[in-house]
């Protein structure tokens, strides 16, 4: 356990110092800063419009912020031959892979939290939200965003064993993509009374193999609160159980992909 | 080689158990919560939105294209924000705020040079307004809005806006004071009784609220309650409604104000002054002010016409651009000293008013549901005080008695063309007399009854016998 916590403060420590981070996350802040400064709509649409751009630059910026970070995290220590000095010691090739990950998550953890206090600063300042039952519904767009943000930096990491940097950027982003949109798809075929049934178990298999990221995506009634949910505190459980266990998921396959790698 | 055996085991299990537990926990919640209820591609996202909107930052993008929808707006640009409120809708079918607005925006404020709604829109509008409620089961305010709709901008067909009042009234986080609108709707659809049993339950209601609470604002809705019913037991009984209600033909001989009907003595010369510009004068033996009578000018074949305007439910469809073809102009004549006389100038807005069909249908209507309350009292819930030697009607709007007329009118005349460029085109009722606007003697001038008056109330007769149908044809020219 010591190398993998030795290994993920190293990371963070990177991670904070790269400019291009430092960069994307203060865009952010600033949207989420500016967003206030669109006061022309009705009161509540007013706060409708400000929760649903704040909400999305947080996750939008994040999820740059997680590409970013780990699509490079391998890659560069092995072209600046960092990684020989840390495996020659008695590190296991899968402790320096999970602490990689723990500490880029680390840091996004730290980037979105920034943000998040930087919102809740900004309801609480400018536009007068008081009541904490409010502002706590507001941050659990944030911390689901975080689960799901995780979850991108594993398709990174695990990426990140056998690909380049660029190409992984657009793999990754496609993976995200891909698991943004396959949900809908998914019910739109499974109700395709036109569709064949092989078509249908293959959309299952597929729906069922990656990853959701549109799982993670409730904001919706965040920013509209009129529209319930039933036991919301167990649907986020269980998102996040299903978003630890995908996690693991990737990094074990990229602990196996990287254990066989030639570095 | 054990090791790298554990892992692929550790992977296979986790890999199944994301499945079970993607498709067994998550997937179902989402699919009842979350997953967008309308499909397909939005037309008119640009890519870059359309990629944001896929990427999952569909309340993202919505936020955008409404802030765009405002300035829009502002700038008085409103064809542009009709495809923005569907993108919206499409993106986040949730935003309330966005299905009122734009159900208001289109039902309301496209209109003519002279301030006259567009009413081809209302169809979309009314579409919208299935759509938001439909999307937004939970919550009462788009059903409420719909009602709205029916309500207030339609005025007829009073039932369709007591169903969605209802409807509205059957969620929790209806505010307490709209559920008196469905007291009202329940009086104007003509289910007096059922206004009634209402204002009774909301009045327990919120006189239970006011022992519990005991703050002003309980108090004030409890007031307000007891105001409006009071008010409306004392017009049923007035207006005779328990009268009729016993059956024993005490209404017959009763001294109710409704008793006996009044002949409201209508008629009207119309006059198309240049093209598409038509002068309506007439005539209506109601003195007090506050009596409005709907004309309607329709294409002879305008669908889903009715007596008196059309149905504007036309399905769950929602179609920004009216049919460009169509005509249809509805128009009220305010009277004054038992006159009215009104120019409608329908030549600035060919796209509104484009004439294309050969034949034309305009249609003059009263109905007392839609009434003031001081003319109701007079009228009656369901017209039981109204008469007309010629135009009483109680076929068009089965158990009420309204004023309705129809006359036709062809392209040629409404345009002035061919024999008709010379030829002034006037169509006018048998009964029409041109004459000035002073008030003749009072034996036959309507006097409102009210709660001060009654014991003075003059012996009216009626003017004319009542009738069910118009005669045959008092439409002349």
């Amino acid at each position: 356990m010591k190398p993998i916590m030795a290994i993920a403060a190293t990371t963070v420590g990177e991670a904070i110092r790269r400019r291009v981070l430092l960069v994307i996350l203060l865009v952010g802040l600033f949207f989420v800063m500016a967003a206030p400064g669109l006061s022309v709509l009705s009161a509540r649409q007013e706060l409708t419009v400000l929760k649903s751009l704040v909400l999305g630059v947080i996750q939008l910026t994040s999820a740059v912020i997680a590409i970013v970070l780990t699509v490079y995290m391998l890659p560069n220590e092995i072209e600046r031959r960092t990684i020989y000095t840390i495996l020659s010691k008695p590190v296991l090739r899968w402790q320096f892979l999970v602490g990689k990950y723990l500490g880029a998550v680390a840091a996004l953890g730290i980037m979105m939290s920034l943000m998040t206090v930087v919102m809740l600063l900004m309801f609480v300042i400018q536009v007068q939200v008081r009541d904490f039952n409010r502002l706590s519904e507001l941050v659990q767009g944030p911390a689901m965003f975080f689960v799901q943000m995780s979850l991108l930096a594993a398709v990174g990491i695990f990426f990140s064993t056998f690909v380049s940097p660029l190409v992984n950027f657009f793999l990754t982003g496609g993976i995200y993509m891909m698991g943004s949109l396959f949900n809908p798809m998914f019910e739109t075929m499974a109700s395709n009374p036109n569709m064949s049934g092989f078509a249908k178990n293959a959309a299952w298999l597929v729906n069922a193999m990656l990853p959701n990221f549109a799982d993670f995506n409730i904001q919706n009634r965040i920013i509209n609160p009129e529209s319930v949910i039933q036991n919301p505190m167990v649907h986020y459980m269980n998102l996040t159980v299903y978003g630890l266990i995908y996690i693991a998921v990737l990094l074990i396959a990229g602990i196996l992909v990287f254990d066989r790698r030639e570095v | 080689m054990k090791r790298r055996k554990n892992w692929l085991i550790g992977l296979l299990i986790c890999f199944v158990a994301q499945g079970a537990m993607h498709r067994g926990a998550v997937y179902p919640t989402w699919k009842k919560y979350d997953m967008p209820k309308t499909t397909g591609i939005a037309v008119g996202l640009d890519p870059g939105q359309l990629l944001a909107a896929m990427a999952g930052f569909r309340e993202l993008v919505a936020g955008i294209l409404w802030v765009k929808a405002d300035s829009f707006f502002d700038s008085g640009n409103y064809d542009a924000v009709l495809p923005l409120i569907r993108l919206v809708t499409w993106l986040d079918p949730h935003q309330l705020d966005v299905y009122a607005t734009g159900m208001w925006h289109i039902g309301y404020n496209f209109t003519d040079e002279e301030s006259r709604s567009d009413r081809r829109y209302l169809p979309a509008a009314i579409a919208l307004g299935k759509e938001g409620a439909k999307q937004n089961p939970n919550t009462y305010e788009m059903f409420f809005e719909t009602g709205w709709l029916w309500y207030h901008k339609i005025d007829d067909q009073y039932e369709r806006a007591v169903g969605y009042f209802e409807e509205s009234a059957k969620r929790k986080d209806m505010l307490q004071a709209r559920h008196n609108l469905l007291a009202n709707a329940y009086q104007r659809s003509g289910q007096v009784d059922k206004a009634l049993e209402l204002y009774y339950k909301l009045y327990d209601e919120a006189d239970t609220r006011f022992a519990d609470d005991g703050v002003f604002q309980a108090r004030q809705i409890r007031d307000t309650i007891e105001n409006n019913l009071d008010t409306l037991i004392v017009r049923m009984i007035q207006r005779g409604y328990f009268a009729q209600e016993r059956k024993d033909g005490s209404f017959e001989t009763g001294p109710y104000d409704v008793n006996p009907p009044f002949d409201v003595g209508y008629s009207v010369k119309l006059t198309v002054e240049e093209p598409k510009v038509v002068r309506f004068e007439g005539t209506w033996n109601v003195l007090p002010v506050g009596t409005r009578i709907r004309v309607v000018l329709k294409d002879a074949n305008f669908p889903h016409s009715i007596a008196g305007g059309a149905d504007w439910d036309w399905g769950d469809e929602i179609v920004m651009d009216p049919d460009a073809n169509l005509t249809f102009m509805q128009d009220q004549f305010y009277v004054k000293n038992r006159r009215f006389n009104k120019k409608i100038d329908m030549s600035r807005d060919p796209t509104i008013y484009p004439f294309t069909s050969d034949e034309y249908i305009v249609e003059y209507y009263y109905n007392p549901r839609s009434a003031a309350a001081h003319m109701q009292d007079k009228f009656g819930f369901n017209g039981e005080g109204i008469a007309d030697s010629n135009f009483l009607n109680t076929e068009v709007r089965p158990g009420q008695r309204v004023i309705f007329a129809q006359m036709k009118l062809t392209r040629d005349q409404l345009l002035r063309r061919g024999k008709y460029r010379d030829e002034v085109p006037v169509v006018m009722t048998k009964n029409f007399k041109q004459s000035s606007t002073e008030v003749r003697g009072s034996e036959d001038m309507i006097v409102v009854p009210n709660l001060r008056t009654i014991e003075k109330k003059p012996e009216a007769k009626p003017k004319a016998p009542v009738l069910s149908k118009p005669r045959a044809n008092p439409i002349a020219g």
